[in-house]
């Protein structure tokens, strides 16, 4: 069984949209409320690494893609939620996982403001201490 | 000419000072000192301590963080110090102008007696400025 298919069927209820770009590239989108089951599933149950978390602001919503490595065969699983609501964007943090989480989720709340409920240190790691609050350099304003 | 200078002059150790560099400038300074460009013929050592160091070699746009840092390495630096910008960003700000994280340029910070610009620069261009910058310290006449 591939791992595509050990995904699908275990979580098909979480799944909202599947999208395979190539064999080796596989999206699917997420409820922001489900990251920390899907993602412990990914990483503690499938044993997949985690690679990185890439943060966008976009019309919709604040784009979070987490992106899993599966060595054995080179597939990399993207996961992708949307945060609607700009202005209390909130995820659940995955640091309690594993450390690898701690500082890319660092990263986007500084640049980008995005809430994660329940990490233990967040605070600024790329701009200096003294960074006024509520200021983030990359949210942009859509029309 | 005091003795002291012109015995400097052959024997520059330099400290590698990387603020926010995207480390494309730092590989060109480590070509330097691989047997191919071989600058330690000239007495030119990359050393791990500012206060060891004659040179302070600055690569990248200095951001609000390592605005900080390069002050202080500047501060602990023996004098006479010599500062050496490499890459386009040291140089100027090129295309980081506008960034959020871009507060000013390494002449800004530091006093710059060397610009050698170039995205990177190649290490010819880099030991050219080197021997344009001793040729300065002792006063000699630049031959262009």
């Amino acid at each position: 069984m591939s791992i595509a298919d050990e995904i699908k069927d275990k979580l098909a209820s979480k799944v909202i949209n599947w999208h395979e770009h190539s064999v080796k590239r596989i999206y699917f989108s997420i409820k922001p409320g489900d990251i920390r089951e899907v993602a412990s599933f990914l990483f503690k149950d499938l044993g997949l690494r985690f690679a990185t978390a890439s943060g966008i602001d976009t019309p919709g919503g604040f784009e979070i893609l987490y992106h899993f490595s599966f060595d054995k065969s080179g597939q990399i699983i993207s996961v992708r939620t949307i945060i609607e609501d700009k202005q209390n964007s909130e995820i659940d943090s995955l640091a309690a996982l594993a450390p690898c989480f701690e500082w890319i989720e660092r990263e986007m709340w500084e640049l980008l403001g995005i809430n994660f409920i329940g990490h233990p240190n967040l605070t600024h790691l790329l701009l200096t201490e003294e960074w006024p609050e509520g200021k983030y350099p990359l949210r942009h304003e859509h029309k | 000419m005091n003795l002291k200078l012109k015995a400097l002059t052959k024997s520059i150790w330099v400290f590698h000072a990387a603020t926010s560099p995207c480390n494309n400038c730092d590989i060109e300074v480590l070509d330097l000192i691989t047997p191919r460009y071989d600058v330690e013929r000239f007495g030119i050592v990359l050393v791990g301590s500012v206060r060891h160091a004659d040179a302070l070699l600055v690569t990248g746009v200095p951001n609000y963080k390592t605005k900080e840092r390069l002050k202080k390495l500047y501060s602990q630096a023996p004098k006479p110090c010599v500062v050496v910008a490499i890459g386009g960003c040291a140089c100027g700000r090129i295309m980081f102008k506008e960034s959020y994280n871009s507060p000013c340029s390494v002449d800004e910070v530091v006093p710059v007696d060397v610009y050698i610009p170039g995205c990177p620069p190649k290490p010819e261009a880099m030991i050219a400025g080197i021997a344009k910058l001793i040729k300065k310290v002792r006063g000699e006449k630049q031959c262009l």
